[in-house]
Formats: structure tokens, C-alpha cells, sequence
């Protein structure tokens, strides 16, 4: 019989003496990450005179954000077990399709379409953010096929359709604009660079989504599926959960944070290219775990990704301060993360026991 | 044929080995000769397997000395092993699926040819020669997946024959062998026999002992109950020997069985594993399943639950007709599955209170929201209820012990109010008195009004805590018993035919 299971020996029992990690060990880890953004910080204001002024901090919560969006879809899809390398690519083919549509006349079957108006184009680029999420999703559970690759073949191919829909160029191009004189539409562009009472519009929305992901997580039956699905596939699956939608449904989420940091970024931009958010991937992946949150699932949260972003953030602008080339930057950004997952296996495996 | 030669092979003297919570083995000597058959019987459990693998390196023992051919051992590693002449035939198979058969047989030693590469078409010829010993063909340079499992178990029984051992360790080598490759088997044994080659041969299936073997060790519990000829080494006395006394244990029970049908399945039916299977169950009784190793246990309660995703046959729950397709429409039909191993049935990293509600929350929608503070009273309330140790709510279950575990889950049907609870060895792997909690449990839930399917492979406690007990062989039921059966009887239908 194929299903043979050898009793012998028995399981090793988890014992009646394990006391499990102490309280306080578990809040330092927890608070990690929002003490290491506390050190750079102190660190960085001392060697640099400029890193407390107030335009730099605005600056740096204005780069941060995109990746602090970015971030929290990523972390939800982390939580199930899975990764999405594709979300740069998912930002800008969503990005590129609303601005084409908000700044062009398109001929579509002999119909001629747009300049849209500016909520059709939001609608437009969360609906191809969620669809791209979902083929994400669709792929790597029914084709069985690793999350990995198949996110980073749907990226070819997002970028390519991103590609194909510019034509390669920015948007709005000079071809385009003079045409139907279409512009980024100002909404947008405060979301990218506005401010309230001195806050970065951009800040606001990713603390926002933070807020969306946090409650999702904590209060949502589809935020316990996701911690059960990724801490224990086979339990969850035990306990009635259709693990598959589970996923499916967190590289949703991940597609329409995507969307919403498409928005921002093209604002900033004042403008959409389809190389554009190219690196967010790894800062992204990198903002999660620096967060705390186990790139094997079950484990983490999206408060500690946002603090993730915002170290990320920091350090790139330290780096910037500090005149350290671009090109050292990207070894650094590599070497972090690298650094942070070693750290965080290296722990699991001294105290998970 | 007794043995021509007084020549011992194998000695193994006051062999000790401790996990965690059970002694494996208890000061077990075991004596091998040349050319004989030393058959090694013993309940699952009984530390058959873990002896052998002592011998075969892949466990250390705690004490007690290995002599080979009167040397003593130190330290046996599986290379130190090999380099021995003792090769072992696993019951789990060892085969590498994508490999070919003869890349399989010549695993870590490829025949190399004069230019120190791999020689392919010697290979393939000594493979071609060494499955003809045992009557098969086998194509060798087919991928051993595409192969059945009698197939690969005769591989890997081909595989040890290139290697000229001197001591040969067959693990329940026919559970998957058809009669005539049984009986070809049993051929090439008697040619080894001839080569003076040892051999210890494990089974539970005493029809064999008579055919096969010259002297029988029985184990229970770790310990060697004795060593007798085959000659002396009827049914009965065998039987007697496996079984034995037991230590009693404290079982809890109080027969409340109700007329009214709970459930009932008709001709369940997984292809290759599990045939034709019919079975009711009553309000309020623990109906028991008893089987050896593989005889479809695992199949039937996944089958039941809805995890086995080729299954055919009818469920009715109260008479009603129902499907059970996934867990999620078994959960929604009021049944709970308590896993086999208890890490499927947990979320290691999560709480005890959302491990308790994780099986009712989905049945809710995704965007359902949760109220925290009533799941943390819930799970206040089960702590309280089934006394998990230790009481705290906000530690992860991956610290609590296996019986502190065992109860989160049960916790969890309780709270689905599964009316129909499938219980897979339910005991396995937790102490004694967290074994007489559990049984206390049962006891209550089926005087409440719940109904028990349990599953086990320990005969004391399926015989003390069952209503009736259903014996499953090869995938089939083969026998029912009531209440008051004796091992004896639970064993003889197990382990004949």
C-alpha cells in the first residue's frame, strides 16, 4: 500500500516543557524594525545637517509611499506562503493604460474614445491592476506552477502589453498632446506631489491603504484565511478553507495596490512610461521582511511593512546625503535585504524549536 | 532447511533506544545466522522498524553492542553499514522517481569503464540481469515513476542484489506484491538462503512465517518477547505473543448508543486503495476502525472528509443524501476530522482562540468581520472546558504540547458543533494521561450526543472505547465486531487472508 506511515518512532512531541520565547523577547522583535528606522534616523542627523529639515522629510515620505503601497499588497501575498515579483511591471501597465485613455483620442472598433475623465481612468487602472493580480493567482494555484516564476513571467509580460500600449514612449507624448492637448489630470498630480497642512498627499494614501491592509488582516475572515493558508496549508485546507481563492484573492489585493501606486506615481511623474516603477519588486519584498513579516508565510503583518518602506526610503536618501553613488546604492538595497532575510531564518530557527 | 553452519552473522546485544516519551527498544537482543530467514513480527509499533534500522545505520543506538561475524561494531553510519555487506529494503521506498531503473539500482555507485566514465550499457545489462533473478522484466531505462509499486518495490529488491551483501533486511517487502511476485520473491530468498546470505524479514502477515522463515522474534512494545523455530511457531502461539498483557489504561466509557442513523457511506471507493466500503453509524456511538499498516485507514478517513480528490460513493447524513467534495461541505454537514498527525491540524504560528474558530469561519464569506473579543471568550471558555495547559490565550499553539494540541482541535469541532467527528489515531504520539483525557472527552462527547469514528491501530483502546469495530484489510472491511472482542479475534482478521 502506498500509503504506508511508519509509527515508529513517533512524531517527537513538542514536549510539556517548552516554555515558548519570552514575552519581552517578542515585543523587542516585534518593535525591531520601528528601532532600527529610529537608529538611521539619530545616525543620519548627526552626519548629515540637512536630513532633519523639513523638505527632506516631505521628500522622503514622497518616495517611500510607493513602495509603502507596493509593500502592503506584497505583504498579504507574502502572508499566504507566495511572492510577486511582478508588481513594478502590474504599476506600470496600470499607470500606462489610464494615462494613454486620459490623455489621448483612441479609435477602438471605429469608435473614438477619451481624453476620459479622470475617475474613469482610476477606475480603469484599478480594474487592470486587479485583473493582473487575478492572473497571478489563477496561474501559480491551478497551474501549480512556483509563485516565482510565474510572477516573473506574467512581469515580461505586463511590461510588454505596457510597451505596447504607449508605444514605447511617455505619456502624454508629443504626438498625443498636441493632438488633444491631454494632460495628466490635476488630480492626479496632487496625489503625486500635493500636500495638506504640509503632508504629502502620497504619504496620506499609503498610510490609508496600511489602514485597509491592517484592518483586512486583523478583522476580516479573509485576513485569518491568510495567515492560515500561509502558516499551515494543509490545516487550513482541514479546516474548510478553499486555500486556492485564498491566494488567488491576495494577488488581487497586491494587483489593486498596485493600481492605487500607479495613480500616485504617475502624478509625481506628471507623466506614465512602461519602464517606469522598475526596482519596486525588490524594494518592495524588501520593505516586507525588513517588516518582519517570514517570506514562508503565516507570520508578519503590513504596519511592520510600512516601516520597512519608510527604512528603505530613509537609508536611499541617507545614501543620497551622504554622496554615495547610485550605483553603491543598488549594492546596498541588494545586500539589506539579503542581510534581513539571513537574520530573520537565522532567528526562526534558534527560537521556533 | 535448518541451518547447515552454526556460523552467526549478526549478533546484537542489549540494543537500547529512547525517544522522546517512548522506549523504542528495550535491551533487545536479536541473533542472525547464515543462510537463515529470521522472521521479526511484532504490532505496529512494536519497534520492528526501528531496530532495523539501527542495524542499517540510519539510527543511532542509545546503548548495546553489534557483532558481525564476531567483530564488534562502534559506530554504525549508513556507509559503515553498507561497507558490511547489510543492505535493507525499506518499506518506504527509496527510489529516486525521476531516475531510471537502472540509474536507481546503481544509485551512488555508477560501474565506471575504463576511461573512469559511467559504463551506461553495463549498467543496463547488470540491471537487465539482476531483475531476471527475480522473474521481471523491467525495461531499465524507463523513469521508476512510470513504474507500479510492486514494480519499484522489485527494483529496489534488485538494486541490493548488485551489491553482494551478506546481510539483508526486507521491511514488509510483499505489501504491495502481487502472489506470483510474492511467491518469486520467495524464490531468490531460498537462492540467497543458498549463499549464505542472512536475512531478517519483517512482516505482519503471519500466513508467511511458515513459508519463509527458520527462526521467529516477536516484539511488543520494544522488548523481545521471544525466539522460537518455526516449527513451534503456530498461529495461536504467535498471536499470544504479539498481544500479551497489556498495561492497563484508564479508559472512560459508557455505551450511549442511540437508535437514529447519524451517517452513513455507500460503496466509497478510491481507485487503488480503498474498495467498496459501507458503514453506518448511530447517534451517540464510537464506531472503531481497526487495521494493520496501509490497510486503508489513512484513505478512508481522508475519503470521508472530503480531502481524497478521486472518491466515489454515496454519504447520508441522517438519512439524507449529501456531497462531500472538500472539507469545507464536510464542515458545513457537521463533521470534524481530528488529522492523523496533529501538525496538519494546526496553524503553528496563530493563537489558540483563532485555531479553535478557524473551521467554522470558513463557512463565511471573505469579508465577514470577526468579533475579537467574543473568539477570544470562546476560546476562554474551551481552555476552561477541556483544560488546555497552559491557560494562556495569546501563545502560540506551536508551544503547547501534543496533548494541549490535540485538544485545540478537538476544541475546534466542538465549536463547528460537528456532530460527526473522525478521529485519526487520536492518541498518537501523546502521554499517558493526556491519553486518558482524550478518551474522558470522547466518552462525554458521544453521551452528548455526538457520534465517533475513530480510527486507530492501538487494539486496547479501539476494543475498551468502541461500540463496534470494523476491521479493514487490502482497502476492504473484512470483518465487524461488538463490544467485548479480544485482540485475538481484532488481529486474526487484520493480519490473515
Amino acid at each position: 500500500m502506498a500509503e504506508n506511515t511508519n509509527p515508529e518512532p513517533p512524531k517527537k512531541d513538542s514536549g510539556s516543557t517548552t516554555t515558548g520565547i519570552s514575552r519581552t523577547r517578542q515585543i523587542i522583535y516585534q518593535s525591531g524594525p520601528l528601532i532600527a528606522l529610529l537608529l538611521i534616523s539619530i545616525y543620519l542627523s548627526f552626519a548629515s545637517p540637512y536630513f532633519l529639515t523639513t523638505s527632506n522629510l516631505v521628500n522622503i515620505v514622497r518616495q517611500s509611499s510607493i513602495t509603502a503601497i507596493l509593500a502592503i499588497g506584497q505583504t498579504l501575498v507574502i502572508l499566504t506562503g507566495g511572492i510577486d515579483i511582478s508588481v513594478g511591471a502590474i504599476t506600470a501597465l496600470a499607470g500606462s493604460v489610464a494615462a494613454v485613455l486620459m490623455t489621448s483620442q483612441l479609435n477602438i472598433l471605429g469608435l473614438t474614445i477619451g481624453p476620459v475623465n479622470v475617475w474613469v481612468g482610476i477606475l480603469v487602472a484599478l480594474i487592470v491592476g486587479v485583473s493582473a493580480g487575478f492572473i497571478n493567482g489563477f496561474i501559480t494555484t491551478k497551474g501549480r506552477i512556483p509563485d516565482f516564476i510565474a510572477t516573473l513571467g506574467t512581469l515580461s509580460i505586463y511590461r510588454g502589453i505596457a510597451l505596447l500600449v504607449t508605444d514605447g514612449l511617455p505619456v502624454p507624448s508629443h504626438l498625443t498632446a498636441t493632438a488633444v492637448s491631454g494632460q495628466i489630470p490635476p488630480l492626479l498630480i496632487w496625489l503625486g506631489s500635493g500636500e495638506i497642512y504640509g503632508v504629502p498627499a502620497a504619504g496620506i494614501v499609503a498610510v490609508m491603504v496600511t489602514l485597509v491592509g491592517y484592518l483586512l488582516l486583523r478583522y476580516a475572515t479573509l485576513g485569518r484565511f491568510i495567515y492560515a493558508a500561509g502558516g499551515n496549508r494543509e490545516a487550513a485546507r482541514v479546516s474548510g478553507i478553499n486555500v486556492d481563492r485564498v491566494k488567488i484573492a491576495a494577488y488581487m489585493c497586491s494587483g489593486l495596490a498596485c493600481a492605487i501606486a500607479a495613480m500616485v506615481l504617475v502624478g509625481r511623474l506628471n507623466s506614465a512610461n512602461a519602464l517606469m516603477a522598475e526596482g519596486e519588486e525588490l524594494r518592495s519584498i524588501g520593505a516586507t521582511v525588513i517588516g518582519g513579516t517570514g517570506l514562508s508565510g503565516g507570520e508578519g503583518g503590513v504596519v511592520g511593512s510600512l516601516i520597512g518602506a519608510l527604512i528603505m526610503g530613509v537609508l536611499g536618501n541617507g545614501l543620497n546625503l551622504l554622496n554615495v553613488s547610485a550605483f553603491w546604492q543598488r549594492i546596498l538595497q541588494g545586500l539589506v535585504v539579503i542581510l534581513v532575510v539571513l537574520f530573520d531564518q537565522w532567528r526562526r530557527r534558534r527560537f521556533s524549536r | 532447511m535448518e541451518n547447515s553452519s552454526d556460523g552467526i552473522l549478526l549478533k546484537m546485544e542489549q540494543i537500547d533506544k529512547q525517544f522522546p516519551g517512548v522506549h523504542a527498544l528495550d535491551h533487545v537482543d536479536f541473533e542472525l545466522r547464515e543462510g537463515e530467514v529470521h522472521i521479526l513480527l511484532g504490532e505496529n509499533g512494536a519497534g520492528k522498524s526501528t531496530l532495523m534500522k539501527v542495524l542499517s545505520g540510519s539510527l543511532s543506538r542509545d546503548s548495546g553492542r553489534i557483532l558481525v561475524y564476531g567483530k564488534e561494531i562502534g559506530e554504525l553510519t549508513p556507509e559503515r553499514s553498507r561497507e558490511l555487506g547489510i543492505d535493507m529494503v525499506y518499506q518506504e521506498l527509496s527510489l529516486i522517481p525521476a531516475l531510471t531503473v537502472a540509474e536507481n539500482i546503481f544509485l551512488g555507485k555508477p560501474l565506471l569503464n575504463r576511461f573512469g566514465m559511467v559504463d551506461w550499457p553495463g549498467m543496463r545489462q547488470k540491471s537487465v540481469e539482476s531483475l531476471a533473478e527475480l522473474g521481471v522484466e523491467i525495461d531499465p531505462s524507463l523513469e521508476v515513476r512510470r513504474l507500479n509499486v510492486a514494480e519499484q518495490q522489485l527494483t529496489e529488491i534488485a538494486r541490493i542484489l548488485t551489491k553482494q551483501p551478506r546481510i539483508v533486511l526486507l521491511d514488509e517487502p510483499t505489501s504491495a506484491l502481487s502472489e506470483t511476485e510474492r511467491e518469486r520473491l520467495f524464490e531468490l530468498i531460498r537462492r540467497l538462503q543458498a549463499r549464505k546470505v542472512g536475512i531478517v524479514y519483517i512482516s505482519h502477515r503471519l500466513d508467511e512465517v511458515p513459508l519463509i522463515g527458520n527462526r521467529v522474534t516477536v516484539l511488543r512494545d520494544g522488548r523481545v518477547v521471544g525466539t522460537i523455530p518455526v516449527s513451534e511457531a503456530n498461529e495461536d502461539t504467535l498471536i499470544q505473543m504479539m498481544v500479551g498483557k497489556q498495561l492497563t489504561e484508564q479508559f472512560t466509557k459508557h455505551s450511549s448508543v442511540q437508535e437514529e442513523e447519524i451517517f452513513r457511506v455507500e460503496h466509497l471507493t478510491v481507485p487503488g486503495k480503498l474498495f467498496d466500503v459501507s458503514f453506518n453509524l448511530r447517534k451517540g456511538e464510537i464506531l472503531g476502525v481497526f487495521g494493520l499498516m496501509g490497510a486503508g485507514q489513512a484513505t478512508l478517513t481522508r475519503a470521508l472528509f472530503g480531502l481524497n480528490s478521486i472518491t466515489s460513493g454515496k454519504y447520508f447524513i441522517a438519512g439524507k443524501e449529501v456531497t462531500i467534495r472538500n472539507p469545507g461541505q464536510g464542515i458545513a454537514n457537521g463533521m470534524g476530522l481530528l488529522t492523523r498527525d496533529r501538525r496538519e491540524g494546526l496553524v503553528p504560528a496563530l493563537a489558540v482562540p483563532p485555531n479553535i474558530t478557524l473551521a467554522k469561519l470558513s463557512q463565511h464569506t471573505p469579508l465577514h468581520v470577526m468579533n475579537l473579543k467574543q473568539e477570544k471568550d470562546i476560546g476562554a471558555g474551551f481552555v476552561r472546558d477541556l483544560r488546555i495547559q497552559p491557560p494562556m490565550l495569546d501563545r502560540q499553539v506551536m508551544y503547547l504540547s501534543g496533548g494541549n494540541q490535540q485538544k485545540v482541535v478537538l476544541a475546534r469541532w466542538l465549536y463547528s458543533n460537528s456532530r460527526v467527528m473522525i478521529f485519526d489515531e487520536p492518541t498518537r504520539g501523546i502521554d499517558v494521561g493526556a491519553k486518558a483525557e482524550v478518551f474522558a472527552l470522547m466518552d462525554r462527547l458521544t453521551q452528548e450526543g455526538a457520534s465517533i469514528i475513530m480510527v486507530s491501530s492501538e487494539m486496547p483502546e479501539v476494543i475498551a472505547m468502541s461500540d463496534r469495530i470494523l476491521v479493514l484489510r487490502g482497502g476492504e472491511i473484512v470483518a465487524e465486531y461488538g463490544a467485548g472482542t479480544t485482540q485475538e479475534q481484532l488481529l486474526r482478521s487484520a493480519s490473515l487472508g
